[in-house]
């Protein structure tokens, strides 16, 4: 049987990479006695993964991981005992249980909200004022890293909300396998715009979303 | 936590490899700062990664974190970026658990395994904002102690730390927690304090110790100045090592450092007795944690870590008396949580072809052998007893069960050594390769690799060749390249070797006295610090730091030290009596070499204190 999970990677480890998360996440597995799945072959490892790899220097929410069990355990239980396994800095917020036809979870992810802490004041206030400028423009051109070099690329239609409370961007952006806006492309067009460069902020994830079958975007691990 | 915290964040994003400072590993939750009596900050003078890799700084974390009343909390040496911000934006050197300030501590420790890493020490007391000449403390700074290896000889360092702990710790570590804990409420001068702790068994107050010269520059004499200090400190021994303390659950750092595995101690101590080896001296007598101990560890520390990899870690781990049985336990025990198990440091003549076979189920690493010498006379110089026929056979045995990757330690620059003991390191390591190629090409793993690695021997207090001499850098360096262009022709081999002047170094600091203390804070004024990492080492800062103190560093490393002279550590007791180790070093000169103390009592000298050493007791005398 599968496991989804949503868990919380916090603001104290928001610098642990990608892969260093995943190997405490499947260390955690290990600690917690449950009885996980392993790969077949030569070197067998634990099976997990996560809906989207969260970039260095972002924390996250609402994370979503799946895991395979190798006999049926019941969800509070996953749970509960992973939770007595994890650092107060890894915490699951829930799981629930899927069967083996259920879609791999990266697939299925369209969209990420974020909530995006701008550190200086002077800095927030000029984004706010620039924000109205900034998402009337009809395209918005920066740069992407590809395997082939940089290639230019249009966040406009990415950007599906963008609004500011206080000194925090609120953002839902889009986040495919192939066509993403990372937060680090709007705050650096962002600080463009408001003339003031790319402004040092927090970035937190707060959800994945993936589409329903009704064409709706709802959190991924709901799907 | 928040008095810092916030500045902290800041700088985490403006520096590499932020995952070094956050904390919040498992296994690592602290108590709330008020709930206890006593604070001891436990100080690794080396980056995060290395001092998480330190077992020594495992168990007393466990220890101290096991007392209700105390708490102990991490500090490692801030890599060079992070010390400048932190400097830059006034954040002083705060703990990885609850991030409070180093001069917050009741008592801070350093832990001494080598001795470039002392500047580390002065630099992380002044990032600390702690006094950092311990005369200097106040009534309300921090108790600064060391222990490890190093402290065998503390005089270097006599100059900054208030009190040494000498030999094992489990069980000193809690006396002097306890000292301080109860000084602390009651208001007496902190030279109280240190009288106190001058009195406990294996505390060394070098305060209370005058240390006069001869007038050639060597040690006239060590004599206490203060009726609390004993004549000689006599090391701490942890006698019934099975009942001693050993954690259950061990921090799990999120970055990979340098070993990032389970480390279960099954022994300590070492009786092959060979001559350059300090620690094979300095943790004597052996001493066993039995094999349901052992496996009871492990499966507990399996359980708290969700390790992948165990390693069975002693100084030679193939003399330990049930080594097949335990692996064989512990491979049974470990197959459901898919454990492998590893073995370090395996001696050639102990690596049984059985334990072999079943490590190899798991898999396959590279194998490590250390023959130290290219000779037979060299290696009877050094006593090591191992010899080219064992090496060849344990080699093949290697190369015919699948592994193709086989390290070779040497050291270079030992007593006695001339170019026809480089020969021989050449020489083994071609028969190395022949043997890989005496294989049948289908029973053996492809990617043949060979490395030899050539450290420069450095002298070092508590062992025969104490009074030795170091070899020059020039000859060093000339044998070096001497190696690496008779090397070259061996195909599969690959060479390693250090730079020279960091062994010089080590050397002036391993056997060195109290008057170094003036180069460490010179040196440290020059920007000296994180030495051990070569992209930092400056010799040149070096040599400029010696100048400063006004002392010679040729004088402290190259000099060959009077049969009668009074070495500077002497008031230290390790146990190991002085006339054993010249015994010893009479013998390598004519190179002859000295049985394993397991085959009969050598007389080292821990044969004198009662109880301590199993052979000693039993009337091997």
């Amino acid at each position: 049987m599968r496991m989804l999970a949503t868990f919380e990677k916090s603001e104290r480890l928001r610098h642990i990479g990608h892969l260093d998360i995943m190997r405490a996440m499947q260390r955690a597995l290990r600690r917690s006695g449950l009885p996980v799945a392993y790969s077949n072959g030569f070197n067998p490892h634990i099976l997990l993964s996560f809906a989207s790899a969260l970039p260095v220097g972002a924390a996250g929410t609402c994370e979503v991981m799946e895991t395979a069990m190798a006999e049926d355990v019941a969800p509070e239980d996953f749970l509960r005992r992973m939770n007595a396994a994890l650092p107060p800095e890894m915490q699951l917020s829930g799981a629930r249980a899927v069967d083996d036809r259920h879609p791999a979870l990266m697939s299925l992810v369209r969209a990420a909200r974020y909530e995006i802490r701008i550190r200086d004041a002077e800095a927030a206030e000029a984004i706010r004022t620039a924000l109205p400028a900034y998402l009337e423009q009809a395209e918005i051109v920066t740069d992407r890293k590809t395997k082939s070099g940089i290639k230019p690329i249009d966040i406009r239609p990415l950007i599906h909300e963008l609004t500011m409370d206080g000194g925090v961007l609120r953002t839902e952006l889009a986040l495919t396998e192939t066509l993403s806006c990372k937060p680090s492309m709007l705050l650096k067009t962002l600080g463009e715009c408001a003339g003031i460069g790319e402004p040092r902020a927090l970035v937190v994830r707060t959800r994945l979303l993936g589409e329903d079958a009704d064409g709706r975007l709802v959190p991924v691990e709901e799907l | 936590m928040d008095q810092f915290s916030d500045r902290i964040e800041a700088l985490l994003e403006r520096v590499q490899k932020a995952p070094r400072y956050t904390g919040g590993e498992m296994n690592t939750a602290v108590k709330p700062w008020d709930s206890v009596k006593l604070r001891y900050g436990f100080c690794f003078p080396d980056t995060y990664e290395v001092g998480m890799s330190h077992l020594g700084m495992k168990i007393l974390y466990g220890l101290v974190n096991r007392e209700p009343d105390q708490v102990c909390e991490r500090f490692f040496m801030p890599w060079t970026d992070m010390k400048e911000l932190m400097e830059q934006e006034d954040v002083p050197l705060f703990s990885m658990e609850s991030r409070h300030a180093l001069y917050d501590f009741d008592m801070i420790g350093f832990t001494l395994q080598y001795e470039m890493s002392y500047t580390n020490i002065l630099a992380m007391l002044k990032l600390g904002r702690v006094s950092v000449r311990s005369a200097d403390r106040g009534r309300d700074e921090p108790v600064v102690v060391a222990g490890g290896p190093c402290a065998f000889n503390p005089e270097p360092l006599a100059d900054f730390i208030d009190a040494f702990m000498i030999g094992d710790g489990e069980e000193v570590t809690l006396q002097v927690t306890a000292a301080v804990r109860d000084w602390k409420p009651t208001g007496a001068p902190r030279r109280a304090l240190l009288e106190t702790l001058a009195r406990i068994p294996g505390v060394y107050v070098p305060a209370f110790y005058d240390v006069k010269y001869n007038a050639d520059g060597t040690v006239a004499s060590v004599t206490p100045n203060c009726e609390a200090a004993p004549e000689r400190v006599r090391k701490c021994v942890v006698t019934d090592l099975d009942s001693a303390y050993y954690p259950r659950a061990f921090p799990v750092p999120y970055t990979e450092v340098v070993f990032d595995r389970i480390m279960l101690e099954i022994m300590r101590g070492c009786t092959r007795g060979c001559r350059f080896c300090q620690a094979g001296m300095l943790y004597r007598p052996v001493r066993e944690r039995s094999l349901e101990t052992l496996r009871s560890l492990a499966m507990d520390l399996e359980r708290a870590t969700g390790y992948e990899e165990i390693s069975l870690s002693s100084l030679s781990s193939g003399d330990y008396s049930c080594l097949p049985e335990l692996i064989r336990a512990l491979m049974k025990d470990m197959e459901r949580e898919r454990v492998s198990i590893s073995l370090p440091s395996l001696r050639i003549d102990s690596v049984l072809k059985e334990s072999l076979e079943e490590t190899q189920k798991v898999r396959k690493t590279s194998l490590t052998f250390a023959p130290e010498a290219g000779t037979q006379r060299l290696r009877d110089v050094i006593n090591k007893g191992v010899t080219e026929a064992d090496l060849i056979e344990k080699v093949t045995d290697a190369f015919s069960s699948g592994w193709s990757s086989v390290k070779l330690y040497f050291m270079i620059g030992l007593p006695t050594e001339t170019d026809e003991d480089l020969d021989g390191i050449a020489d083994l390591a071609q028969k190395v390769v022949r043997c890989y190629f005496s294989v049948p090409k289908d029973k053996r793993a492809k990617g043949l690799r060979v490395t030899v690695s050539a450290s420069s021997f450095v002298p070092k207090p508590v062992t025969p060749f104490q009074w030795c001499g170091q070899d020059t850098q020039e000859s060093l360096k000339r044998k070096q390249a001497y190696l690496k262009e008779k090397l070259r022709a061996v195909k599969g081999v690959n060479f390693n070797y250090h730079t020279p002047e960091l062994s010089y170094l080590e050397a002036c600091f391993s056997r060195g006295d109290r008057r170094l203390g003036r180069v460490l804070e010179a040196a440290a004024a020059r920007g000296c610090m994180l030495d051990g990492w070569s992209d930092l080492f400056s010799f040149e800062n070096w040599m400029a730091a010696f100048a400063d103190a006004g002392l010679d560093p040729d004088w402290y490393a190259y000099r060959t030290c009077g049969k009668d002279e009074v070495l500077p550590w002497e008031h230290i007791d390790s146990g190991i009596d002085r006339r054993f180790l010249r015994r010893e070093y009479d013998r390598a000169q004519r190179a002859e070499v000295t049985r394993d103390c397991r085959q009969g009592c050598n007389g080292c000298g821990l044969q004198r204190w009662k109880g301590v050493c199993a052979c000693a007791d039993a009337g091997h005398v």
